[in-house]
């Protein structure tokens, strides 16, 4: 196949007078990095939050211990030298460059590349339509997904889009963007960046090259885990910094009292959660005892009358605790809804007849169509007035004796009665299709001669599905149970987009967790108790999780997870 | 099951089947058929009872129709004067009329030219007042009335039958309504946002989430390659480790990453960027998995044949592995696509300056059909707009997608 590589040719620059420069980089690094030190603890620079200075106190010590590492390895061709070297060069210039990209306002451009795009918009799609056809015209009119395709068509599609890319630089006028860059690479710092980027490039890019890991005797397996790690790392730098970190540190934020702001921070132990948790019960003479009969700072959560006697329970958090009451409600109605049509039509729809295809396609689209969508659309047909739900129900009293309804149009949203049984309703119709095809997927390990012997013995339709079907798909039934329960768990968009009068109402009668936590962190910018609260529900969702991996572990998994 | 059966019984299972998945197609697709002509709708023909799938404009017809000039005349339905129904086109809406009260029955109005009737001189006290009494004409018949009001109100002429008119009050009449889609929706709601021209900036958040979508999935489908081909063909320390954790990851809901990840963006100064609903978002477990799952299954000769011939690794995986990989790539887009384009809860906490430079689809639909929500059938154009291009693509993809749900269980 010829598949040389061919990438641009490297100067060849003597393996010895090269490593020789890098490691006078890295003594470079070393001054740099105490340099850093010093500056990041110096006191009296307040405009620095705390936890951006220890990052940077300790960021600064890694580099320079990496640097001196580094340094004195590769003076002396040490053997793991080669190896150190590369990791402290490749984070160098991965930190350097985002830093460079950062300072030119690249990130943040990407907004303003909107506004360019804005004017563009038609131009940037005869772009995107020429690359998909680049994209697409080999495997249209070639079976073989190796085979080039035809040259000619594709050579059109490249066409296209260069031709719409002229077009798309003229209509989006990028002068302003260019100007703005210029104006920042020539600030030092800047400038700096972009030094320290270069030369970590460089050196990365020198002490890869095969006849440098020679020089260092540098063995197989090592070379087998730094081009594991090259090929991983934008994976895992994107893992670290958007899911490890941040996960540790919400666990760190969910024991401080947090502010967004930085003033208002001070570690509070395990009192978020002692706060979000707490419950009091107490006895009271009079039905409906107000928040007089509970502990200081408890509210009245319900009233219960057990054994003849009045019992008041309070919680700290009331909403937190009724949001809890409602999430569980939904589950236990929102999860059947969700799952028993899936059960029932995935049945039907694993029989092969003609047309099953097209149906299943239907019974998907509500669950790729976006939840705001569907939530807009769900509050128009339960409109009190107008709406199609109360139509229907009226128009249906005339034909069916046993529906009776109301003289008025029923406000189904902004009842306290109905308001989360719509939601039930609105979820369920979004998530039955995905369901279904999840079931799909359990059937196909049925075995056919399952249903041939019952037909033999002449059974009947309901008994194939009761005896045979059910039974043959519990684990994909338990397993469809888990993922909508931990999906109905995080209800939050439909109630944010149909609850009236305001999110959660009304009265309360919708309030979810995630929405008590967005109402914490983001109205009441608590950060610290919300993170608490996300804690709380994270081991929730995590009973479920672990209970659908045990199941996966213990039985055979014909729940179509592999 | 048993539909390979025959005979009578076997038939009417099938039937009764069919029945079912229609009656839950129809359940699924009537949300979408409201929507659609919902925002075809004139915002006053969304709130008429009872509600209908067809979007209606008040009817008119040509000026010469009844023997004017000018604009199109509009159309009213009421019942003529033998209650049978009829079509009226308004000819003048300013004619001077009477409305005259029979003496056996006050309630009754008998609308009439102003200078209809005759004084048969009697007079009447009605309420205190001394009335004239007129013998005025009532379908024909002569009858005893008061002459209760002077008003202006519209002659009409019979869209049959030109030649025949009444007179009648025009705040009586409903107006008559034809199939009249809005086209203008789409424009009103596209266009900047303009108190004045009604302009909603549905547009700039379209430009916004093609743009993030874009470059959620063309990241997504990088990292991913890579992440995937390095759990699946190189051996490197750490490897089980590392993958165990990634594993592990996706145990862990959004919401615990909101907080954390929001004061990320605050330090970075991404807030209110565009910036910060990409890059968070271009790294994905999922997807990682997805294409170690398929580069495991290309059989390890391809790879060393060309190791042999002295391709560095990084020239296999691009010439070789992902070419072969084509459909799982597509399975990846198909999801990312999904995923960017319909997110909601992080755009709402990110991006929440109400600057609708910065907003995405998602975010400005939830604003535009809030509970404050006014102008309806724009608030549906955009709602149209926005769940198209995922639905095109569901159904295009269709295969990855049925397929790759089923065996990954993504969501």
């Amino acid at each position: 196949m010829g598949l040389r590589d061919r990438g641009p040719r490297t100067p060849r620059v003597a393996v010895d007078t090269g490593v020789q420069l890098v490691t006078a980089w890295h003594l470079v690094g070393v001054a740099a990095g105490i340099v850093s030190m010093l500056l990041a603890s110096r006191s009296g620079d307040d405009a620095l939050p705390a936890v951006i200075k220890l990052f940077m106190q300790v960021f600064s010590i890694a580099v320079t211990v990496a640097h001196l590492a580094a340094a004195y390895g590769t003076f002396r061709r040490m053997r793991r030298a080669r190896t150190v070297s590369l990791v402290t060069n490749y984070l160098l210039f991965v930190v350097s460059g985002s830093a460079l990209l950062h300072q030119l306002g690249a990130f943040t451009g990407i907004g303003k590349f909107g506004t360019g795009l804005n004017k563009a918009f038609l131009p940037f799609m005869v772009i995107v339509v020429g690359l998909l056809w680049v994209l697409v015209a080999g495997q249209l009119l070639s079976k073989n997904p190796l085979a080039a395709g035809p040259n000619g068509l594709r050579r059109a599609g490249w066409g296209l889009a260069a031709l719409a890319s002229v077009w798309f630089v003229i209509a989006a006028d990028p002068s302003g963007m260019l100007s703005m860059i210029g104006d920042r690479i020539t600030q030092p710092l800047t400038l700096g960046t972009l030094a320290v980027a270069l030369c970590s490039g460089a050196a990365t890019r020198f002490m890869w090259q095969r006849r440098v890991a020679v020089r260092f005797g540098t063995s197989a397996a090592e070379e087998q885990t730094l081009s594991g790690l090259a090929f991983l790392s934008p994976n895992l730098i994107g893992f670290t910094f958007f899911f490890a970190g941040p996960l540790l540190f919400s666990l760190v934020v969910s024991f401080f009292e947090w502010k967004t702001t930085g003033t208002g921070r001070s570690f509070v132990g395990i009192d978020n959660y002692v706060r979000a948790l707490s419950l009091d019960i107490s006895s009271s003479d009079v039905a409906n005892a107000g928040n007089e009969v509970l502990k200081p700072g408890y509210q009245v959560l319900m009233h219960l009358d057990w054994f003849g006697q009045n019992w008041v329970l309070g919680a700290r958090d009331v909403e937190f605790w009724i949001s809890l009451r409602n999430i569980a409600i939904f589950l236990v109605l929102a999860v059947p809804a969700s799952v028993l049509p899936a059960l029932v039509l995935s049945s039907i729809l694993a029989s092969r007849l003609p047309g099953m295809k097209v149906f299943r396609a239907i019974y998907f689209i509500p669950s790729v169509a976006g939840v705001i969508g569907v939530a807009i659309i769900w509050g128009q047909l339960f409109q009190s007035t107008v709406g199609w739900i109360n139509y229907l129900i009226l128009r249906a009293g005339e034909i069916l004796p046993f529906v009776d309804p109301p003289a008025e149009g029923h406000p189904w949203v902004s009842s306290n009665s109905t308001a989360l049984l719509s939601m039930v309703v609105v979820f369920a119709w979004m998530n039955f299709g995905f369901n279904t095809v999840l079931y799909l997927a359990g059937h196909q390990s049925i075995p056919k001669e399952l249903y041939e012997a019952a037909d033999i013995d002449g059974a009947n339709v309901w008994q194939v599905f009761r005896r045979i079907t059910v039974p043959q798909l519990r684990n994909t039934t338990f397993y469809v149970l888990i993922t909508t329960s931990i999906l109905a768990l995080q209800l939050f968009d439909i109630v944010w987009i149909l609850s009236t009068p305001e999110p959660g109402g009304p009265n309360n009668a919708t309030t979810t967790p995630v929405l008590a936590l967005y109402e914490e962190a983001f109205q009441g910018n608590n950060q610290g108790y919300a993170s608490a609260l996300a804690w709380v529900l994270f081991l929730i969702i995590f009973g479920f999780t672990f209970a659908q991996f045990r199941q996966q572990k213990d039985g055979a998994t014909s729940g179509g997870v592999s | 099951m048993s539909v390979r059966r025959k005979g009578p019984k076997a038939t009417a299972i099938r039937v009764a089947t069919y029945v079912l998945l229609v009656c839950v197609a129809v359940v699924v697709v009537f949300p979408f058929a409201v929507a659609v002509t919902t925002a075809f709708k004139r915002n006053t023909d969304i709130f008429t009872y009872p509600p209908s799938l067809v979007p209606k404009k008040e009817a008119t017809i040509p000026a010469a129709d009844v023997g004017l000039e000018g604009d199109p005349v509009p159309v009213y339905s009421f019942p003529d004067r033998d209650d049978r129904p009829g079509q009226w086109a308004l000819v003048d809406g300013d004619a001077s009329l009477a409305e005259f009260r029979p003496l056996d029955d006050l309630e009754r109005v008998i609308v009439l030219d102003v200078k209809a009737g005759e004084k048969t001189g009697e007079t009447i006290s009605i309420d205190g007042e001394e009335e004239d009494v007129y013998l005025v004409d009532d379908g024909g018949a002569q009858v005893e009335a008061y002459r209760s009001r002077l008003t202006s109100g519209g002659l009409f002429v019979s869209v049959d039958d030109p030649s025949t008119s009444v007179l009648d009050l025009v705040n009586f009449a409903t107006p008559a309504r034809e199939f009249g889609p809005r086209f203008s929706n789409f424009t009103e709601v596209l266009a900047e946002k303009d108190p004045e021209t009604n302009g909603k900036g549905v547009g700039r958040s379209l430009t916004n989430t093609v743009l993030v979508t874009i470059l959620v999935v063309l990241g997504q489908i990088i990292t991913s390659i890579l992440g995937g081909y390095a759990f699946a063909r190189v051996q490197f320390k750490g490897r089980s480790t590392i993958f165990l954790m990634y594993l592990g990851s996706v145990m862990i809901p959004f919401v615990v990453l909101i907080i954390p990840l929001f004061q990320l963006m605050l330090q970075v100064n991404w807030r209110d960027n565009l910036v910060a609903l990409i890059i968070p978002f271009a790294f994905t477990a999922y997807g990682t998995f997805l294409m170690r799952q398929f580069f495991l299954g290309i059989p390890a000769e391809i790879e060393e044949a060309a190791l042999l011939d002295g391709a560095s690794r990084s020239t296999i995986l691009w010439k070789v592995m992902v070419p072969l990989a084509r459909p799982a790539i597509a399975t990846l887009a198909t999801f990312g696509f999904l995923y960017a384009w319909n997110s909601f809860f992080w755009p709402l906490v990110i991006i929440n300056s109400g600057n609708p430079d910065n907003a995405v689809l998602s975010l400005t639909l939830s604003t535009l059909g809030g509970r404050s929500s006014t102008d309806t059938n724009l608030v549906f154009a955009g709602t149209v707009l926005a769940m198209t291009p995922p639905i095109l693509v569901f159904l295009f993809a269709q295969r990855y997608f049925v397929e790759n749900s089923a065996s990954s269980g993504l969501k």
